[in-house]
This record gives C-alpha cells, structure tokens and sequence, in this order.
C-alpha cells in the first residue's frame, strides 16, 4: 500500500484510489467493486482498514451494499464524485501550484499561459 | 478431539469480530534471577485486532509473549485470556499458537510430516490453506526440517501460525531469513487470513513500516515497561515531521518537545511531539518548511530513543 500521505490514515487513501478508479470508468455504475477480503490481501493491509475505506464510499451515498451480494458503484456515485473534487480542486491543485509557482518566480500571466497551452 | 471447534465459519462477517474476550494484564511482573526483564506491566490486548508489539531488542517483547502462554512463569502479577488465567488450561492454550523468532522443529520432522501431525494439536487446523501456502513459500515438503535453511524454516512457521487459526495468534519475529519477496507473500497471506477467519494477533517485528499497514493497535515496550499503547491512526497522529532551515523550523515547534532530530548541511528535521495544527502548516508552507507524518518507524525510534522524561527540549 502507498505510504500514509499527507499524514492522511490509510483507509482514506484506500478510498481515494477507489474513487479514482470509479472517476477513471475501470469501475463504472452498478459494477461491483472488490470485497473487503480482496482489497485487504491485494494492499496487504488489514482488513478493519479495507472494510474503513469501503464503508466511507458507501456512507458518502458513492457505493451501495446489496446483502449477501456485495458492494457496488451506486447510480449517481460518479456525480458525487465529481462534485467532491470539484470543491477540493482549489486547495488540491490550485494552491500548492501557486506555491511552486512562487518559488521558481513564475508568474501568474505565465500560469494563465500554461494552463491555456493544456485547455482544449 | 472434544475441544469445539471455532472460528470455522467467520467468513462473511466483520473483521474483527471474534467470540473470545481478548487479553487482560494486571501488574504484570517477571524477573530472571535479578534482572528485572518485565516491569508493572498493565495492558489490554483487545479481541479479533492485529496488535503489534515494538520496541528494541532485549526490551522483554519475547518474555512478554512467553510469559502470557505460561510458558515462562511470572513472578507476579495477571494473566487472562478470554477471562481465564492460562496456567496449566490446557483447553485455553489449545486456542493459543505461538510461533517464534528462529522456530525450532525437532530435526527428524519434514514439513510434509508436520503438516500431517498438527491438526491433532489445533481443532481449528484448515488443511486445504496449509497447503496452498507451502506451495506458495515452495517448502520443500520431504526435506528434513534440520536441512532447511533459516528462510525456509521461517515460512514453515508461517504456514503453521496461519493454518493454525487460533483465536489467538503469538508471532514474534516471524519472518527471519525471509526475502522480501516471500515477505510480501507473508502480508498477503496474512491480511487474507484475518479477513477470512478473524482472530487476536501478538505480532512483534523489527520491519515496522513494512508491516505496519497490517496492525490495528501498537503496544510499544520499552525496558520492561509499556510505554505506548494507542490504536495505529492515533500513534501515527501522536507526532510529525518538520524539515527546513533550522532556525524557521525552531521557530514553528516553539516550546513543544523534539523526540528527535536530524541535520543535513543548513537543513534540520525534527520529529515533535504531538500533532501538526493549522497554523502550524500555514507557517509551514509560507517559510517553505515541510510538513510531514512521522513513520511507525520514526516513531518507535524516536519515542524509544529516550525516556518519555528526558526528551530534549527544543530551545
């Protein structure tokens, strides 16, 4: 498993690369995501922790337990998703490229050139 | 065998969930001769949880271990494992297993032939996973246990700790000798194992931050004595890292305690105690300072480098 990031405990980071994988289609609506059991061997973590980072996905309405079935990618789960990034886009990837930004001197109409250089 | 039979169908429900009651120690106290190896030792080791136990060498972690299954006598103090003193319970310590650091097999023993005999000793032996994990670990099963080199002997043990499914699991060391491949097959096996039949594990190991995403609870030893006991998310809080120009970062950790520090040219790195706050990473990011977790590792280094007294003080 990746080291704790950003001191973040690992069931979040667990989360995390879940919903990149959901964001990303490997996972799309109504597939069923790997169990517990699967995760904890695959990342050799405990499984408490797998079951933690499961049930953060479901509790955000992201995953839906059907009994004695499994866990599976929720209708509007990728909405959600995406509605969480969106609001943690600014501290995510703004501000810290801001940060780096200042440090090597570049500034901000160099930033905006940048990021037109990338936009479609 | 008349012993009941547990944990055989755990599979489905939610890990850490067991019916045992866990492991209770009072004022716990051993001395060999005058050497005073465990000291008031009072701890909790919580049912169907991954606990490891850390600290250095020679701090007692194995006397500990070996006094809790009565296979050393305490001088004094309490023992209980599901309510019960383990002193000669036999049916007790026939939920118990405990693998050590350099196992030893009697020599004439093959892999094949242990495998075959303990069943007899561990009601709830699962034969179809020692199997699979000997080929996994590729024992070879006809050789004799004496011919067997250390990381052999190692994954033997393994096979047997995990196979064993004993609600409660002892593994001190367990991976000797073991390549880091084979290492990374014992963490998959072992998350495995503990997904699908959930039990009390006492694991100590010197490789922490390898196997730290497997343990639940961290009991930290320090000279006889237990000096930390905190669930992992909380030990891991219990402390950070900040790494910039030693003035700015004395500046940022004010008078809070240095565990430890390290400097590289103008560049110093302290472990402080406690956890990083707001303003702390603001200050942080606007002096170009990082802010970052602290190991397990760093951890039990720096809380078992000194005292929990005597720690520097920044200045």
């Amino acid at each position: 498993m990746t080291p704790r990031q950003d001191g973040r405990p690992i069931f979040m980071v667990l989360a995390d690369q879940i919903a990149d994988d959901i964001l990303q289609g490997n996972y799309p609506v109504d597939s069923a995501v790997p169990s517990t059991n699967e995760l904890a061997a695959f990342y050799r973590i405990n499984p408490a922790t797998a079951g933690k980072a499961l049930g953060r996905l479901v509790d955000q309405g992201v995953l839906e337990r059907r009994r004695g079935i499994g866990t599976f990618v929720a209708g509007n789960g990728p909405e959600i998703l995406r509605a969480q990034r969106r609001e943690a886009f600014h501290e995510d990837f703004i501000r810290p490229a801001v940060a780096e930004a200042r440090r090597l001197g570049l500034t901000l109409d160099d930033m905006v050139a940048l990021i037109r250089k990338d936009s479609p | 065998m008349s012993s009941p039979v547990r944990h055989t169908d755990t599979r489905g429900t939610a890990p850490g969930h067991t019916d045992g009651q866990g492991i209770r120690i009072r004022n716990l106290n051993k001395s060999f001769g005058k050497k005073h190896v465990l000291r008031d030792i009072t701890v909790d080791f919580a049912p169907g949880r991954v606990h490891g136990l850390l600290g250095a060498n020679g701090v007692g972690k194995t006397t500990l271990m070996s006094v809790i299954l009565d296979h050393k006598f305490r001088s004094s103090g309490e023992v209980l494992i599901d309510g019960k003193d383990p002193r000669e319970n036999a049916r007790l310590l026939e939920r118990t297993c405990f693998i050590h650091e350099d196992q030893k097999f009697h020599d004439d023993d093959t892999p094949s032939s242990l495998l075959r005999i303990l069943p007899t000793f561990y009601p709830s032996w699962d034969a179809e996973l020692a199997e699979r994990l000997a080929s996994r670990f590729k024992l070879p099963m006809s050789t004799r246990t004496a011919k067997l080199s250390r990381g052999q002997r190692s994954a033997l043990a393994i096979v047997i700790a995990l196979a064993a499914r004993a609600p409660y699991t002892f593994m001190d060391e367990p991976y000797l000798g073991l390549d880091p491949g084979h290492r990374a097959l014992f963490y998959e096996e072992f998350a495995r194992a503990m997904a699908e039949h959930p039990r009390t594990v006492i694991l100590s190991t010197h490789l922490i931050d390898e196997a730290s995403d497997l343990l639940e609870n961290v009991v930290m030893i320090e000279d006889g004595r237990v000096t930390m006991d905190a669930d992992i998310d909380d030990a891991m809080d219990s402390a950070f890292v900040l790494r910039g120009l030693e003035p700015v970062v004395r500046d940022i950790v004010g008078t809070r305690r240095v565990l430890r520090e390290h400097r590289l040219g103008n560049i110093l790195s302290v472990t402080v105690d406690g956890t990083a706050t707001a303003e702390d990473r603001r200050r942080a990011e606007a002096a170009n300072i990082s802010v970052e977790p602290v190991t397990l590792q760093e951890l039990v280094a720096a809380r078992g480098m000194r005292g929990t007294d005597d720690a520097v003080m920044s200045s």
